[in-house]
């Protein structure tokens, strides 16, 4: 093995999961203090972490849940929601080619967010790191984590913890977006700015014209079907 | 644990484990590397990252002027560029979001 080859322990999955933790604590904090303003218990907030473990999902079960909505009506709805997820395993698997590894996807797949899927293939394009599954259980483990630790902290402190603190309350709202956006920025290749394009469009559109959850939906098939245009020889 | 809030977690979380896991098993290996669902694979990370961004940011532009949020990605931006980090630039970009919302108030 030479001094430069990718590594793909455990521990490099921890420390490929540290920016996905630094946004994920905060937001799930705010999680954990929206869900008790609700009037959830603490171990009920921590419960939807520890089950459902998808932020936009759980945010908008919130919603629900308040709004009135019958419980098959609203699992549904955010069951929809989540059915974007069903592209992320095929996308790292090729991405990966024949050393892809899936004995214990089973487990690791569990933990295969928006992010963590990012991250992923944001760390095997720039050659940083070789697929492993112990690799994908570290960066798993790592971001859930900070998941679950972001939640408690967020049910403990209570409904009013950020009232005080409106500056932080926002700053600590820009983390997802800003963490997205430096994870586009760390796959990003010329010969993909149309599939960006077209997502960010499409996204903006159904958004506005139907639903949030149509717009990703939308914008996400809209954009890999972009990819399709692209010519074969063209660069990655 | 309320029954109700424990049957709506149970449904949503065995349905997103059943999404993200029973794709990873599927048999791509002989798949054609310039083929059609190999370009849309390919395609399909930065189109899921670049509209999980817009629809993070969406509600912001529709806030009016969204000076913080102008800040925060221009933040972005230049850190990433300057350090290729994407923790720096994910930290740098929020603190430059709230140091526009600080300055602002």
């Amino acid at each position: 093995m030479s001094f430069d080859a990718p590594k793909s322990s455990f521990a490099t999955g921890l420390v490929t999961a540290l920016p996905i933790a630094l946004g994920y604590f905060p937001i799930a904090f705010s999680f954990g203090v929206a869900a008790t303003r609700a009037g959830l218990t603490g171990i009920e907030a921590f419960g939807l972490s520890l089950i459902i473990y998808a932020g936009a999902a759980q945010f908008l079960a919130l919603a629900l849940i308040t709004g009135g909505a019958p419980v098959l009506v609203a699992a549904f709805t955010l069951v929809a929601m989540n059915v974007r997820h069903v592209l992320y395993g095929p996308a790292l698997i090729k991405r990966v080619g024949p050393a892809a590894r899936t004995r214990h996807a089973w487990a690791w797949a569990y933990g295969l967010t928006d992010e963590v899927f990012g991250a992923a293939l944001g760390a095997l394009a720039r050659g940083r790191v070789a697929f492993s599954e112990p690799f994908m259980f570290g960066l798993g483990i790592g971001a859930y984590s900070a998941w679950l630790s972001g939640t408690a902290l967020g049910a403990y402190a209570g409904g009013g913890a950020l009232e005080n603190w409106p500056v932080l309350d926002a700053a600590l709202g820009f983390m997802l977006p800003a963490l997205f956006l430096a994870l586009l920025l760390s796959i990003l290749s010329k010969a993909q700015l149309p599939v960006i394009a077209v997502a960010a469009v499409v996204t903006v559109a159904g958004t506005l014209a139907v639903s949030g959850t149509t717009g990703i939906l939308a914008g996400m098939v809209a954009g890999a079907l972009t990819g399709l245009l692209r010519r074969p020889t063209d660069a990655r | 644990m309320r029954a109700e809030l424990l049957t709506l977690a149970l449904i949503v979380g065995g349905f997103t484990w059943a999404f993200r896991f029973f794709p990873t098993k599927l048999d791509v290996s002989a798949m054609k590397p310039d083929g059609v669902l190999a370009r849309f694979l390919a395609s399909t990370g930065p189109a899921a990252i670049a509209t999980l961004f817009v629809a993070s940011v969406l509600p912001m532009l529709q806030q009016g002027l969204p000076v913080p949020l102008i800040a925060g990605t221009a933040v972005v931006l230049a850190t990433y560029l300057a350090s290729r980090s994407v923790v720096g630039a994910t930290l740098a970009g929020s603190a430059g979001y709230g140091l526009a919302v600080w300055l602002l108030a």
